[in-house]
């Protein structure tokens, strides 16, 4: 069984790797949001030929600005993980130093922090453990929520690119515009399966 | 382990200090740990660091319970003085913990919360331990610029925290000290470097001057006893501090 230090060590390592895939999702959905203000300015510019594909853009500028927000709420889940974490490390130093007091110990000291680790310490240190595993499985649903927001990018994506086949004389224009959408969220979704398979680990 | 010496005994009221664990490794600077006994309520003063919590806990319990410890006076704010607290506060969080009005936010940083701490004024002010008057002497920038020492009259001892403290060497660990001029030695670098203004100094050996005092018991090395404790203040006023050599 591993430790409370080897734990919290882990847990501690896991949301710092988390974090940064949240950042890099974060910038790549404030790329896709210029992106798709673009994307609405070349389909005016092509006028009638371009209407769907307008239509598409504003819906990618909406994902991107739902993937933000998702971002943001997954990130303060972080912070709440961190600060979980961060008293259990405290709680098991706490421990550590104790169990050097109580083989130090003799005689009252000695019963003392038997009774003390026995119960209050134990206590605590399995409540931090359950309100870490709590944090994590809703962390892991909010990753699989935001693989369904991303999911619809990538749908609108394809859309796009077939609307773009039909844009006329801004055809090739657009259809460079929506490869790169697509190649943007296909950034996110690899993030993202970064993200779950470190929350697998 | 620590041991635990009995330094006074009067009845129900004791003076214990907690010294010397063989155990401590060597990168530790070593402290003294003392515990004020009235009837069964107890101060502990300076508490000592984290790491050396076990070593004084252990100690401790073999003379007093220490679920009875209501109080604890922290001279001022080092790690070396303090940073146990929050383990002391897992065993009584009513703990109430005094320190310089100075230091009563940045300590809560080792742990307690707002009831913990009791400001010092700059002015000092009495503990009460049960039915026992300490008086908390000012000793400003002695070293930390908000620092205090104790005084108990009845045991006409004052707790006198870095000031007479000595860093002995192997062999010279002695718990009292047995020869002025030889210890004075091992005390004369740490108070020229740690001790700041020649000012405060003179204004805290005329202050202790006036007080009664039979025993002068620093946080590092030995205590001071009788007549000692005079030429100690002689010896501080004229020391020349606040300058590396």
């Amino acid at each position: 069984m591993a430790t409370v230090s080897q734990d919290t060590g882990r847990e501690l390592r896991r949301i710092v790797r988390t974090n940064e895939e949240i950042k890099s999702v974060v910038a790549t959905a404030f790329k896709i949001n210029l992106m798709a203000m673009n994307a609405i300015f070349l389909a005016k510019r092509a006028g009638q030929t371009a209407l769907g594909f307008g239509v598409l853009s504003n819906e990618l500028r909406r994902f991107a600005t739902d993937l933000q927000k998702q971002m943001a709420e997954l990130r303060e889940m972080t912070y709440g993980s961190v600060t979980t974490v961060t008293a259990l490390v405290k709680q098991a130093r706490v421990n550590r130093v104790l169990e050097r007091a109580r083989m130090e110990s003799t005689g009252i000291g000695r019963s003392l922090l038997d009774d003390f680790m026995r119960t209050r310490h134990g206590i605590s240190i399995a409540r931090h453990r359950e309100q870490i595993a709590a944090l994590n499985r809703r962390l892991n649903q909010m990753i699989a929520d935001t693989a369904q927001i991303v999911e619809l990018g990538s749908v609108l994506a394809r859309s796009a690119k077939i609307e773009a086949a039909y844009g006329g004389p801004f055809s090739s224009a657009l259809m460079q515009v929506s490869s790169d959408f697509e190649r943007t969220i296909g950034d996110i979704q690899r993030s993202l399966e970064n993200l779950t398979k470190q929350q697998d680990a | 382990m620590k041991t635990a010496r009995v330094i006074f005994e009067d009845g129900s009221h004791k003076w214990i200090a907690l010294v010397r664990d063989p155990s401590r490794p060597d990168y530790l600077i070593d402290t003294n740990e003392y515990l004020v006994i009235d009837n069964d309520d107890a101060i502990l003063l300076d508490p000592g660091g984290n790491e050396i919590f076990p070593a004084v806990f252990s100690a401790l319990s073999t003379e007093f319970d220490p679920r009875k410890i209501r109080q604890i006076f922290a001279s001022h704010q080092d790690p070396d003085i303090i940073s146990s607290l929050s383990l002391w506060l897992e065993f009584n969080p009513e703990l109430k913990c005094y320190i310089s009005w100075l230091w009563a936010s940045f300590i809560p940083h080792f742990g307690g919360n707002k009831e913990t701490f009791v400001a010092i004024p700059d002015a000092g002010m009495d503990i009460h331990v049960d039915n026992q008057r300490l008086q908390v002497i000012p000793a400003h920038y002695l070293h930390s610029s908000g620092n205090f020492h104790l005084y108990d009259p009845k045991a006409k001892i004052l707790f006198s925290g870095d000031v007479g403290a000595a860093l002995l060497p192997p062999g010279e660990d002695g718990l009292f000290v047995e020869d002025f001029d030889r210890h004075i030695r091992h005390a004369e670098g740490f108070h020229r470097r740690w001790m700041g203004s020649d000012k405060a100094k003179r204004d805290w050996c005329s202050r202790v001057s006036q007080l009664d005092i039979q025993m002068m018991c620093p946080q590092h090395g030995a205590i001071y006893r009788g007549e000692q404790v005079r030429r100690f203040i002689d010896w501080f006023v004229q020391l020349e501090i606040g300058v590396i050599r």
